[in-house]
């Protein structure tokens, strides 16, 4: 029997800000969203809503901000209960910050986004125009208060739409996955703004850590229903009740550390060009075998004339497992597309040798045979009606036999655990399945390279547990495009550090670890977390790894 | 054909290349218009980011001319009626007026020729044909100036057909150009509140701006797609196989479609949205803006006066 810890519902309704009681709901299509939820939530409560994918987390938080209303049982703020015509004035109160920003940005400049609630709160203009030049410098974004969302980096847009929901100055903040795909410092500004917070504040996000710092009440659902609710520390502290609802963290990390110098002389494995410093190419540690892909002098820059990468030189060998780290926009995702062909530089801006030839504009095709690639959101990579179809793709396309292209089908889906799935719609899947689907859709071309981007972007502690087994099992060549330091040190042996689309570190993944200045250069300020991480695992009684 | 009424001009291959290269005159501006294209592409490395900290009108209207401080509202009808004025022009010469106004306009927005150019190179195809085709295949009235080309007796180049395809070419072009200072001189969402001003159903502005919003939104959720197809060996051929897997893509992109338009509008309502738009401190009509309409209502008026009057007083 699972053990259940929740607290004894609170008499009067009046001292508490929401109010659950017996709260059910079901989708349209009969799935169960909640069960008999019961729950209080009090002025400046900062709660961290925690489960697994499916658990109910998203619905719950809807209710809150009165986009459902109840269907069974009730649920009240500040004493009176939420119905279809308080909503209107509960939500001027309730910011909600859903997980992806492009949902929130939906006007013509950043101003204007940020200026939605206050007007639609019915502010001054004045008092709209102080609101909005003061949320968007406390994100850092005063400077871009007029660009349009969709010219905005992922991070940024992020920012903004945080501001966009503290601009309405808001008695409770709830917030859905707000760090996901966020570098170090990106986060801490989302930490600092949270910390100075002083409302209500409701969190869901699978980075525990990042809740540890922020919230002191955990409330955890599963299947619909609050399975606990006590401290955050009684959460951290109770390993089992963690493994029981596939949130458990402590799995994980990590730690960091030298100064940065930019190697002015490199090394190259195939001679393509001379340079005219005497003495710039370096003699090279002799190695066994050649590379499989080597980038020399690579410079790639967008259409709209953005810088990509610049002079990356970099090897990569056979059974090589590296990551590619950096804050958001130092270049990693494009430097990974350089390396998969999609982004190719004019003429004379770099070499790429696939095993020491350089490559033709025809051979990229056969390129893609060879090096496979898993996008950070699986879904763009996700087209197919059914699984076997979705997996079945690539090797279709190959022209294989249809023996071959079942026998691949089979291995693929088994190697990343998801046999009986063949007929399954990728549309009905969860985060953490569609990424292993995705994974298999592309092992099934059998690459000699894999390279993922952001593989843990969304997915609960139960996920990544399984997708770390499955990446290290496979006995290939493994590229990960990561800020996860904990997946980097359990599965990368290199690890090279990009800043401002130049690598600026290629060594060995345990002196990345040790790199204790690495944060001053680029923002990977991972101290934080290493400290949470410190607490936990003392709360546990476990001895630091 | 019987041309026996016509006067018959009969040309040589010079005569026939000056001709052509007179009406050819759409073409030349659609060449200008993509050796100016790749002079952008190419020196697209020495831009600089704008500064986005000051409100900017439109990516190519940042400026202070007559057109850019114009009540949008009182310019849009003002220039919606010179386009209508322009377009009943039944004349060469007023037509052509009519296009050196228009000219004008652009030039006095102080903005980049590049974009009007462009737009002019899009109409140059299907006015080029226009200017070959009517002269070709208009009827032969007597007393009618025709041209018989080297090697084609029996294809009259009507020279009526010819006048006629020019200020039809004329118009149009003088049009196209006339939407750089309608609508480029202020921003989309100016420029829509100006419609609504005018009449245009406010939910009908609110889906053109979400539209132009997520236009760009589902066009990289779309590159994405397409991009994972191809890293996996699809190359699009005239076959079922490859009509079914644009299918899937373009259902799979559909439902995403429709799934994202729901959560907007779930972050929408959370922000306290209530059927409308908050409304932004509008642009007033001032004395200025109305003097700048009746100038330009003047305009167009002796352009039509000359087009209608000036030939009846001459003949």
């Amino acid at each position: 029997m699972h053990h259940m810890a929740v607290r004894p519902p609170v008499d009067d309704e009046r001292t508490t800000l929401f109010s659950l009681r017996q709260l059910a709901y079901t989708y349209p299509d009969g799935t169960p969203g909640l069960r008999s939820i019961d729950l209080d939530i009090f002025p400046g409560d900062r709660v961290a809503l925690v489960g697994q994918n499916g658990s109910g987390k998203s619905t719950l938080i809807r209710h809150l901000n009165g986009l459902f209303l109840a269907q069974a049982g009730r649920c009240s703020y500040q004493g009176e209960l939420i119905t279809e015509a308080m909503v209107q004035g509960l939500r001027q109160k309730v910011g909600i910050l859903f997980q992806d920003p492009d949902d929130h940005l939906f006007c013509n400049t950043l101003y204007d986004d940020v200026a939605f609630g206050p007007r639609n709160q019915g502010r001054r203009p004045e008092e709209v125009e102080r609101l909005v030049h003061h949320w968007l410098g406390e994100v850092e974004l005063d400077q871009v208060m007029y660009k349009p969302a969709h010219h905005l980096s992922y991070g940024q847009k992020k920012r903004a739409a945080l501001a966009a929901i503290l601009a309405m100055e808001p008695e409770v903040l709830i917030l859905d996955e707000p760090t996901a795909n966020l570098d170090p410092r990106q986060e801490a500004v989302f930490r600092r703004l949270l910390e100075q917070f002083t409302g209500a504040l409701i969190a869901i996000d699978h980075d525990l850590l990042f809740l540890y710092g922020l919230c002191e009440r955990a409330v955890v659902l599963a299947q619909g229903q609050v399975h606990h609710d006590y401290s955050f520390q009684q959460l951290a502290a109770e390993p089992q009740a963690l493994c029981e609802h596939g949130l458990d963290f402590t799995f994980r990390f990590t730690c960091c550390g030298q100064h940065y110098h930019h190697d002015q002389y490199h090394h190259h494995h195939h001679g393509t060009h001379e340079h005219e410093v005497a003495g710039a190419h370096l003699h090279g540690e002799s190695q066994q075998t050649d590379p499989i892909i080597e980038l020399q002098h690579y410079w790639y820059s967008y259409p709209d004339t953005t810088p990509g990468v610049s002079n990356i030189n970099l090897s990569l060998f056979p059974g090589d497992t590296l990551a590619l780290i950096g804050e958001n926009g130092a270049g990693k995702s494009t430097l990974a597309h350089c390396l998969l062909g999609l982004h190719r530089p004019e003429k004379n801006e770099g070499f790429y040798l696939l095993e020491g030839r350089p490559l033709a504009r025809q051979d990229y095709r056969q390129l893609w045979r060879r090096v496979g690639m898993v996008f950070q959101n699986a879904a763009d990579q996700l087209f197919s009606p059914s699984c076997r179809e979705e997996v079945a793709f690539g090797p279709e396309q190959l022209g294989l036999s249809k023996t071959e292209v079942r026998r691949r089908v089979e291995q693929a889906l088994e190697l990343v655990g998801l046999s009986g799935y063949a007929k399954r719609p990728p549309l009905h899947m969860s985060g953490g399945e569609r990424k292993r689907l995705a994974i298999a859709a592309t092992l099934s071309l059998e690459p000699e390279v894999l390279i993922l981007d952001e593989p843990t972007a969304s997915l609960d502690p139960r996920s990544e547990e399984l997708l770390l087994q499955i990446l290290a099992d496979l006995p290939i060549t493994k590229i990960l495009v990561t800020h996860d330091l904990f997946f980097v040190r359990q599965l990368c042996a290199r690890t090279v550090v990009l800043h401002q689309g130049r690598i600026i570190r290629d060594y060995a993944t345990h002196e990345f670890l040790a790199d204790e200045h690495l944060q001053v250069v680029n923002g990977l300020d991972y101290t934080y977390k290493n400290s949470c991480y410190q607490e936990i695992q003392a709360l546990q009684g476990i001895s630091l790894r | 054909m019987n041309f026996d009424q016509a006067h018959v001009i009969v040309l040589n291959g010079v005569q026939t290349m000056s001709l052509f290269s007179c009406l050819f005159l759409p073409f030349f501006c659609a060449l200008v218009a993509w050796l100016l294209k790749a002079e952008e592409s190419t020196s697209a490395g020495q831009k600089t980011e704008p500064d986005w900290s000051s409100p900017v009108l439109d990516r190519h209207g940042q400026g202070s001319s007559l057109f850019h401080t114009w009540a949008p509202s009182i310019k849009i009808a003002t220039l919606l009626i010179a386009a209508f004025v322009i377009v009943s022009l039944h004349t060469l010469a007023w037509a052509l007026t009519a296009l050196f106004c228009c000219a004008l306009c652009v030039e006095l927005t102080g903005m980049s020729w590049t974009r009007p150019l462009r737009r002019l190179a899009a109409l140059g195809g299907f006015l080029g044909m226009l200017v070959v085709i009517v002269p070709l295949t208009s009827p032969v009235q007597s007393g009618e100036t025709v041209l018989v080309l080297p090697g084609l007796p029996e294809w009259p180049y009507s020279l009526a057909g010819a006048h006629l395809a020019l200020t039809i070419v004329c118009k149009a072009m003088a049009v196209a150009l006339l939407m750089e200072p309608m609508l480029a001189t202020s921003s989309l969402p100016q420029t829509l509140q100006g419609f609504t001003d005018l009449g245009l159903p406010a939910s009908l502005n609110q889906m053109i701006l979400l539209c132009h919003r997520y236009i760009f939104v589902f066009q990289e959720e779309m590159r994405r797609m397409q991009r994972s197809m191809r890293v996996r060996g699809f190359v699009p051929r005239t076959n079922i196989a490859t009509l079914r897997t644009m299918g899937s893509g373009f259902g799979m992109l559909f439902i995403r479609s429709f799934e994202r338009t729901e959560r907007v509008y779930e972050a929408m309502l959370s922000r306290g949205y209530q059927g409308s738009f908050p409304a932004e401190v509008r642009q007033k009509i001032t004395n200025m803006d109305l003097v700048k309409g009746v100038l330009f209502i003047m305009i167009a008026a002796i352009l039509l006066a000359g087009d209608r009057l000036l030939p009846l007083i001459l003949f």
